[in-house]
């Protein structure tokens, strides 16, 4: 991770909650923005202006590198407006979230251009052959990057990862039906929360049985590894008063697995033959957090991302609360009160909830009533307003993952020790093994026909 | 893992309650026992609330003021029954710590701890 906290003007403290959250949070920003681009495919749709379709440029698969420098070329217009798109709406987000406006123009100008490069290369035949398509290209890229050059700081200020992936998960929201999520979604829940339980567990034993850590430290490490990565873990941490020192190893670790994970789940997906509907699925259950798994899933395919978000999204992230609910109070009933604890309160589980999972249901909301409408047939639709925000939604994961990339230096995220890293490999040799079998024997009929 | 390699922000949160503590110690009583849902309040339940209130709002009063000397940056914001302190660059430990040098005890406040992860952290 980079210095990232010098792109965020400092300000004395300031009083948290209240309806400020609705301007001054990155979930809320990235609802309104994911929100902001299905109404906008919509009203362009209907006044007959194909603007959004216009600016979803994608670079087509091609072996001779004149096409991609012909299609550049004649789509310039088109890229250069979706450029203005984006860094109008990022920069009203980031301005209201007290970031560096200046130095975003600049890293975000250099993020987009990167952006571009990789979308062409990883277009080209020779790197789909070797499944190294734009997802693992922009890592590969952005790894390479941060863990050879010093990143300075108005870069830093543009990789923004997890305000891209949640707009991307925003904007998947308007790919699938809102049926879909209710079927599949209790599917997904529980086979979720029988990894989640198996692998916490495995975490939280080895980290304190084996390796004597301390039992908020365990628990913090243990939820990172096993309920949903870095926000998990920081929740978990601030329920259990888990030291700070502590929860930044836990994520440092979490980001540090993730990362590997990319790699290791579509290279076992292939040699494994698993079909793209159960790999979703299983990449769903064993990467740590979304940006990462995004990554994974993208780079098997379109039914990948699908299953992978309904297991993550609806299965995983939408529970955050419950979990901290649970560990505060175990933290209070069953440990040693540490400091001024009051019970839980249930208003928690609301507050902890994950905002940007709303934006996720309200767009598929949107998408589903008007595909139920008259307006337009389904394949119209499918076309002139859905088509243009899958492009879009492409184009901020080639940012979040190129995003990972540039602000992850594995010297910094390697230092947390071998303890906390045993106790947290510990759970992904129960995961990994457990979601296969959930996903691709148990479950396989399920998650293959899920498009 | 190096000092300076942070990925979080904590936010320590104290709430300093007006009418209530957490526990009771041995030998207080709890003021609003003889008030609250009591058909026939006696005007010494009040002067007992009243002798509460006094020690009380004092108590809170020096915390924030043992508070504030060993760190200047809090948002302090009042409600009608607490006053809340927060603060994201004093480690809750030594804030705790702070008060308890100071003869403040557990059941003297509620302490919630929040952590975001530092801004662009995957």
């Amino acid at each position: 991770m980079g210095n990232i906290s010098t792109s965020y003007k400092s300000t004395s403290a300031s009083s948290s909650g209240g309806l400020s959250n609705l301007w001054n949070q990155e979930d809320s920003w990235a609802v309104w923005l994911g929100l902001t681009i299905v109404l906008l495919s919509i009203v362009f749709w209907g006044i007959g202006d194909n603007f959004m379709a216009w600016i979803g440029v994608k670079t087509p698969s091609y072996s001779n590198f004149q096409d991609p420098l012909n299609y550049l070329s004649s789509h310039k217009d088109s890229i250069f407006a979706l450029y203005l798109f984006f860094l109008i709406l990022f920069s009203i987000a980031f301005k209201a979230l007290n970031v560096k406006v200046k130095w975003f123009f600049a890293g975000f100008t250099f993020l987009f251009g990167l952006s571009v490069l990789v979308s062409v290369v990883g277009s080209w035949d020779v790197m789909k052959r070797y499944n190294i398509e734009t997802p693992l290209l922009a890592l590969v890229v952005g790894l390479l990057i941060s863990n050879l050059l010093k990143i300075p700081n108005w870069l830093n200020t543009a990789l923004q990862t997890q305000f891209y992936v949640k707009l991307g998960i925003v904007l998947m929201g308007a790919t699938l039906p809102f049926t879909l999520l209710l079927e599949a979604g209790s599917v997904a829940f529980s086979q979720a929360t029988i990894i989640a339980v198996a692998t916490f567990l495995s975490i939280y034993w080895t980290g304190t049985r084996l390796f004597s850590l301390d039992k908020r430290f365990a628990a913090t490490l243990a939820a990172g590894g096993s309920i949903c990565g870095v926000s998990a873990a920081i929740a978990v941490g601030g329920a259990v008063k888990a030291d700070k020192q502590h929860v930044s190893i836990a994520i440092s670790l979490v980001i540090l697995c993730s990362i590997i994970m990319i790699f290791i789940l579509p290279f076992a997906i292939n040699v494994l033959n698993v079909l793209p509907g159960p790999a979703g699925a299983w990449i769903g259950t064993a990467e740590f957090a979304d940006a990462p798994g995004m990554a994974a899933a993208a780079a098997i395919n379109e039914q990948a991302l699908r299953t992978f978000t309904l297991m993550k999204v609806v299965g995983r992230d939408m529970f955050i609360g419950i979990w901290c609910f649970i560990m505060a109070l175990v933290s209070i009933t069953r440990w040693d009160k540490r400091y001024g604890s009051s019970k839980p309160n249930a208003k928690d589980i609301w507050l902890r909830f994950p905002k940007f999972v709303l934006g996720f249901f309200i767009s598929s909301i949107i998408i589903s009533i008007l595909t139920a409408s008259n307006i337009g047939t389904p394949k119209v639709i499918n076309a002139n307003v859905i088509n243009p925000i899958i492009q879009l939604r492409d184009w901020s994961f080639i940012f979040t993952f190129l995003s990972i990339g540039l602000s992850s230096r594995f010297k910094e995220l390697a230092s947390a020790g071998w303890k906390p890293l045993a106790a947290i490999t510990a759970g992904v040799f129960v995961n990994l093994p457990l979601g296969y079998l959930l996903s691709v024997k148990i479950m396989n009929n399920f998650w293959t026909i899920v498009k | 893992m190096r000092p300076d390699n942070e990925t979080c922000v904590q936010r320590a949160r104290f709430f300093f309650y007006f009418f209530e503590k957490k526990d009771w110690e041995p030998g207080e009583y709890p003021p609003f026992k003889d008030i609250l849902k009591v058909k026939k309040v006696e005007p010494e339940a009040v002067r007992n609330l009243n002798r509460f209130l006094n020690i009380r709002l004092e108590r809170i009063a020096s915390m924030m003021e043992v508070l504030m000397k060993a760190h200047e940056d809090w948002a302090v914001t009042g409600f009608k029954d607490h006053i809340l302190m927060e603060t994201e660059s004093f480690d809750f430990n030594d804030a705790v710590a702070v008060l308890k040098e100071n003869g403040f005890s557990d059941h003297e406040f509620i302490l919630k701890v929040e952590y975001t992860r530092l801004w662009g952290v995957l």
